[in-house]
């Protein structure tokens, strides 16, 4: 049986859902364009829909089964919610915040709450009043305070949305530990490919209410029943590297690329490439400034609205590029084609 | 008027008005959630029949609860079981000052309590507090500000009851004399400065109640506010 089930059906919050999934990967991300009913899914799985129908197991528990008049109320699930909005209590200080998460873990509540807060790095903001807070700090007072709680489970509500570039750099790397050093089963809503690659063991696309994809990230993302949703989605390029000398990086797949700025030797990152950054060129160029120029064979070629989806065999990484389908059209991209890939360096961007 | 006599109704009149909202209080609390928190047909209607007491003559509020607790009222026999006896007690007066006190604090309650974002609440009941303690943790920690505004109002609005009070409690020196009832008998016996000493100690308490009320609130949150992302 799958540590996680959802069969869920109803309308809530004027969103028609109809899901059914199955999981046992211990981090996943529910992943899909705004209005999919991502948030609506997560709450039911919280407690907080009555209205839906079906079965809910999450992380090993049954939570709800209206067939069997089962519904665990909300304050017994043992799960650690971060709403989108990071909802801190405002008559509390940041510190109350923690203790008011810490009351459920109970003996174990003063250590968890010390890892959290180690973890989570708010230390310094344990004296400051709620409306002193960033963004970002919100949200990783909200973070703390659910873990604080010693959940079964973690659920996260887009953590990243709303924050600017510079505050997701700053924020993401504490997901990352989170995820890594608290081994807790999680469930990450996103809107963000970049980030269902990076984060989850599983993806669950969620478009119009229904589960249209389930798998690996890095394969439903790009699989058949995505493509109709690819470009609300923005399907991007995401790669596993490390340095290898300079400012070359190879990655995990044995692909070479040249990144702006030297690094160190065997030193690992992630570099995210938008698909439609990916040049394609039928014929080799001559001296040219962009520092790859890869020949590759293209394994299928995808024309919807104008757009086309182009994915690649470099021999090593796959790679999806975005061009319009006039230039698709013109290049003749389908699948057996052969071509140059051409990206510069500037568009590889560590996350 | 002696000095001792204006103490002994001051010291009433204080009685009457605590007695009063320690009656309304919770009934007023509860209504307000159930009000703030639940859509049904009707609840005009029932919002209509809690401000009752606010909108009619208070003479007749006093009448109605003479009708109900008086020797003729239905509750006049259950009461007298008891050996209770309500009206022309100080009782009676707490009782109609409770009653034209209510529709303030249940109506404030109702705002603040919808005032809350719910969200807050389902919150604290996913880390595992129940209904009960999210209310009291939660909800009327946020709320308090618009509680206790309503609770000085109909608390001072209590401090001043008159025509109810007279009708159900009477107006009998030192034993359902409070500072209303005196300055109206004062005005009768043509005692004008007994009359303005009994203003003035009114004065005296409202002021009191509301400097108070207002120091905590300072203190307090605002109620429903949300938090920023």
């Amino acid at each position: 049986m799958s540590q996680t089930e959802l069969v869920l059906r109803g309308t809530a919050r004027g969103f028609q859902l109809d899901v059914d999934a199955a999981w046992s990967e211990r981090v996943a991300v529910l992943f899909g364009p705004s209005g999919a009913g991502k948030t609506t899914l997560l709450e039911a799985i919280v407690g907080l829909r009555r209205e839906m129908r079906g079965r809910v197991r999450f992380a090993g528990e049954w939570l709800e089964d209206s067939e069997r008049g089962l519904f665990v109320p909300v304050e017994a699930r043992g799960l650690g919610w971060v709403p989108q909005d990071p909802t801190l209590l405002p008559h509390l200080s940041v510190s109350g915040n923690l203790r008011f998460g810490q009351r459920r873990a109970g003996a174990k509540g003063a250590a968890l709450l010390d890892r959290a807060i180690e973890v989570l790095e708010l230390g310094e903001l344990l004296g400051r009043r709620v409306e002193e807070l960033s963004g970002g700090e919100r949200r990783r007072v909200a973070l703390a305070r659910a873990l604080a709680s010693g959940p079964r489970a973690v659920l996260l509500d887009e953590p990243l949305a709303a924050l600017d570039l510079a505050l997701r750099t700053r924020v993401l790397p504490f997901l990352l530990r989170v995820r890594d050093e608290l081994g807790l089963p999680m469930l990450y809503i996103t809107h963000d490919p970049n980030e269902a690659m990076l984060i989850g063991d599983v993806a669950v696309v969620l478009a119009a209410g229904r589960v249209i994809a389930l798998g690996p990230p890095r394969e439903v993302l790009w699989s058949q029943a995505v493509l109709p949703f690819a470009q609300a989605l923005g399907v991007e390029n995401v790669l596993e590297a490390r340095g290898v000398g300079g400012a070359l990086v190879e990655t995990l797949r044995g692909l070479r690329l040249v990144v702006p700025a030297d690094l160190p030797a065997g030193g690992r990152l992630r570099l995210g490439l938008r698909a439609e950054e990916i040049l394609l060129a039928a014929e080799p160029l001559g001296r040219i400034s962009a520092r790859n120029v890869l020949a590759v064979t293209v394994t299928s070629c995808e024309v919807r609205a104008g757009q086309a989806l182009v994915h690649l065999d470099t021999g090593a990484e796959p790679l999806v590029a975005r061009v319009t389908g006039a230039a698709a059209e013109a290049l003749a991209l389908e699948r057996g084609a052969k071509l140059y890939a051409v990206i510069k360096a500037q568009s590889l961007r560590p996350l | 008027m002696s000095g001792g006599e204006a103490i002994a109704m001051a010291t009433l009149t204080l009685r009457v008005g605590v007695v009063a909202i320690a009656l309304a209080f919770l009934p007023a609390l509860g209504l307000g959630l159930w009000l703030a928190r639940r859509e049904f047909r009707g609840k005009a209607l029932v919002e209509a029949v809690i401000a009752l007491p606010m909108l009619l003559p208070p003479v007749a509020v006093g009448l109605g609860l003479l009708l109900l607790f008086g020797r003729r009222g239905p509750f006049f026999p259950l009461l007298h079981a008891l050996g209770v006896e309500l009206p022309f007690t100080w009782w009676a007066a707490a009782l109609a000052a409770a009653l034209v006190g209510f529709p303030f604090l249940a109506r404030a309650c109702e705002q603040a309590f919808a005032d809350v974002e719910p969200r807050f609440e389902q919150l604290a009941r996913s880390l595992g507090y129940t209904r009960a303690s999210t209310f009291f943790r939660v909800t009327l920690p946020l709320a308090r500000r618009g509680v206790l505004y309503g609770t000085v109002l109909a608390f001072t609005r209590g401090l001043g009851e008159f025509g109810a009070t007279a009708v159900v409690a009477g107006i009998q020196p030192g034993r359902t004399e409070t500072l209303a009832l005196g300055i109206w008998s004062r005005i009768q016996l043509g005692d004008d400065s007994g009359a303005l000493a009994l203003c003035a100690a009114s004065f005296a308490l409202a002021l009191a109640a509301t400097t108070l009320a207002e120091g905590w609130l300072r203190r307090a949150p605002r109620a429903g506010v949300k938090a920023r992302s």
